[in-house]
């Protein structure tokens, strides 16, 4: 389920872990890898596979559930809640402008790219996609 | 966001835990040769090269008097190990103790402990291989190692109790003295080195020029040979008195 | 609510005129992993051996389980010091170590050390004495982790150890965790290993606390700021400088504290790169040499 690399998941030093491991299961919830109800890692099973302490990959956890993107169901494990999916393409939606539009409009700035022309680049990289 | 709890949780126990007292001797004796099999290789092994001595000079005619050969120390050759014996039980043993969380007080009851065991059980041994050894006349072949010196003259108890206090101050001597090591280091060392020296250079100084080695020599004389070991296990006492309040404050590095 | 297992308020401890710890406030909570970070020689294993009895106090108050921890029974009963240079009796084995330890923990799972002993590949019955460095280590290890005691410390015990066998520790060590939770106290100069292990972190550098964190909030909490030296200064003019470094004309300095969407939008337009930095470099940064010019490092805890 979590992508990792054949010696190791791979978590980036730099950045609360907890957030990745939150970040991770959204992922794996928009790209359809797991679908509304089904159920993700206990907090021991994470912490045991990404090799990090219980507490952190327990925030994570939380924070899915403080979200709403997860839920608790007593005595059995953690279930992805019913429309999560739905909720987080509105986040990411509403995050997408800031998080990827700005940069890429201030480096075409930088390069003298006019709006017309990266319209043009857009399409052009979609269809080679 | 979080609360504390100031209540110690500890229950404050006994003074005296038997327990705790205990698994330090339990310690010692985890390795059963150190205190038991070397002391009793050592004198296996002095028995072994009395007798072989002995024989051959019967063989060789040498010795036919009712004396037969007597290896006068022999008797005593544990010793020296048994001083490096109480020196690593405090070098070595202390720091393990302390690492695994025994109490410094706890750990000098369980090594006096010890210390009083391995006394008894060799002076018994002891007492009674003299017994028979006279028994035997020296082993059938007139050898003696255990009939030297002080021994076999006046019966099991003093051959139990001469052996007892030499073997107790023994191993408390090594221990008390590196307890000095473990507190003030090499500086401690040092102190007590030349201090020592210093003190005996001073009585013998002050006894030769009173003149009163003749008086020394007389009180010897009259308190007797028990008089004599039981000076011993007083010094004894002493060393592990002084090595306790030494001990209370010494860390282990 | 959690319970603290360690109270520390001004702990002093005086060789001569050296100050090995200097007036260091710590609070210990049950049931966490906590970091004991630190250049050689700042102080870590004083700390530890003054919370473990082994060594006395010269100043301010020290509470482990709610009493003073030397000569206290009761206290240390529930300790586990593994020493990075660990003295045992003349011709032990580790077999004899291994017997010996029921005695002192309670919690004692011979089970668990006859596992650990397999994972390691310790010959039980060879004296310590001709141990290797990485064997004797793994002694020590498996004495910590198979006593379940509730307050473990680990000074450094990996020294020696390769790195297959310290993974192996590190694994064992979070298993055992999750299953039995307990407090343990891990110090190390291998700081990028031991990293997601952490639940907090506590820096030391000559004998005070630099850093006393959560360990998640530490990480990412500064920024490396790269780019023309001038422009850079300029960015950072009234920011906490915890590092730099020039090449010629380029500079990369490292401030404490995120930056926020707009002065990520400025420094881009800037031309500055914004890197975020992992818990190894922020305490590189924090207990090296200091950068020229600078002012006191002091991350506030």
């Amino acid at each position: 389920m979590l992508r990792t690399a054949p010696d190791g998941p791979e978590l980036d030093e730099s950045r609360p872990i907890f957030i990745q491991i939150a970040e991770q299961v959204e992922n794996d919830i928009i790209d359809g890898t797991l679908p509304e109800g089904s159920q993700i890692p206990s907090t021991n099973e994470f912490a045991a596979f990404l090799r990090v302490n219980p507490a952190t990959a327990l925030k994570g956890v939380n924070r899915l559930v403080d979200d709403g993107i997860v839920e608790k169901r007593r005595g059995i494990g953690m279930f992805v809640t019913a429309g999560a999916r739905a909720r987080l393409i509105e986040r990411r939606r509403a995050e997408f402008a800031a998080q990827y539009l700005r940069p890429l409009i201030v480096e075409a700035e930088k390069l003298g790219i006019d709006i017309d022309e990266l319209a043009g680049l857009l399409r052009a990289e979609r269809i080679q996609s | 966001m979080t609360a504390v709890a100031t209540a110690p949780d500890t229950v404050t126990t006994p003074r005296f835990r038997p327990h705790e007292v205990f698994r330090v001797v339990r310690l010692h004796t985890v390795n059963p040769s150190i205190f038991f099999g070397v002391p009793w290789l050592i004198l296996g092994g002095a028995l072994v090269v009395t007798i072989l001595i002995a024989l051959i000079l019967r063989g060789s005619g040498i010795s036919d008097s009712e004396d037969g050969f007597r290896y006068s120390w022999a008797v005593l050759s544990p010793q020296w190990y048994l001083v490096v014996v109480g020196v690593q039980a405090v070098a070595y043993t202390f720091p393990f103790a302390l690492g695994f969380g025994a109490t410094r007080r706890d750990y000098w009851l369980g090594t006096s402990a010890m210390f009083v065991f391995v006394s008894f059980e060799m002076a018994v041994a002891i007492a009674t291989l003299v017994q028979i050894e006279q028994a035997t006349n020296g082993w059938g072949i007139g050898a003696g190692m255990f009939d030297a010196l002080w021994y076999g003259i006046d019966g099991w108890w003093v051959d139990f109790y001469s052996t007892f206090a030499l073997q107790l101050l023994v191993l408390f001597i090594g221990a008390s003295i590196t307890t000095v090591f473990m507190r003030w280091r090499m500086k401690g060392m040092m102190i007590l080195l030349f201090g020592g020296i210093a003190l005996l250079l001073a009585l013998i100084a002050g006894l030769t020029f009173t003149e009163s080695w003749p008086a020394v020599f007389d009180w010897f004389g009259s308190i007797g040979l028990v008089g004599v070991f039981t000076v011993l296990l007083g010094l004894a006492a002493v060393c592990a008195v002084v090595g306790y309040l030494v001990i209370r404050r010494a860390t282990p590095r | 609510m959690t319970r603290t297992v360690v109270r520390a308020s001004g702990l002093t401890k005086r060789y001569g005129s050296f100050t090995a710890v200097d007036g260091v406030d710590l609070a210990l909570e049950e049931h966490k992993i906590y970091g004991l970070l630190g250049r050689n020689g700042a102080g870590k294993t004083t700390i530890m051996q003054l919370l473990t009895g082994q060594l006395f106090r010269n100043g301010g108050e020290l509470e482990v389980f709610g009493r003073e921890p030397a000569e206290h029974a009761d206290v240390l009963r529930r300790m586990c010091f593994i020493a990075e240079a660990q003295r045992y009796p003349e011709d032990f084995t580790p077999a004899h170590v291994f017997k010996a330890a029921p005695w002192f923990f309670e919690h004692w799972d011979a089970e668990f050390a006859e596992r650990l002993v397999a994972d390691f590949r310790l010959p039980l019955k060879r004296r310590i004495k001709k141990l290797s460095r990485g064997q004797l280590s793994a002694v020590g290890v498996i004495v910590g982790l198979a006593s379940r005691a509730p307050l473990t410390f680990f000074d450094e015990p990996y020294l020696g150890l390769d790195a297959v066998a310290r993974h192996i520790f590190y694994d064992r060590l979070l298993e055992d965790y999750a299953e039995h939770p307990r407090t343990v106290v891990l110090s190390t100069h291998l700081i990028d290993e031991v990293a997601n292990l952490l639940e907090h972190v506590i820096l030391i550098d000559q004998g005070r606390i630099l850093l006393d964190r959560d360990a998640e909030e530490v990480r990412g909490s500064a920024t490396t700021v790269a780019g023309a030296s001038r422009v850079v200064d300029e960015f950072v003019a009234d920011r906490p400088v915890i590092g730099r470094e020039s090449l010629g004309g380029l500079a990369s300095v490292t401030i404490d504290g995120r930056l926020d969407r707009d002065e990520r939008v400025r420094a881009a337009e800037l031309g500055l790169e914004l890197a975020p930095v992992s818990l190894q470099q922020l305490i590189v940064h924090l207990t090296g040499p200091e950068p020229a010019g600078a002012p006191e490092k002091e991350v506030a805890a």
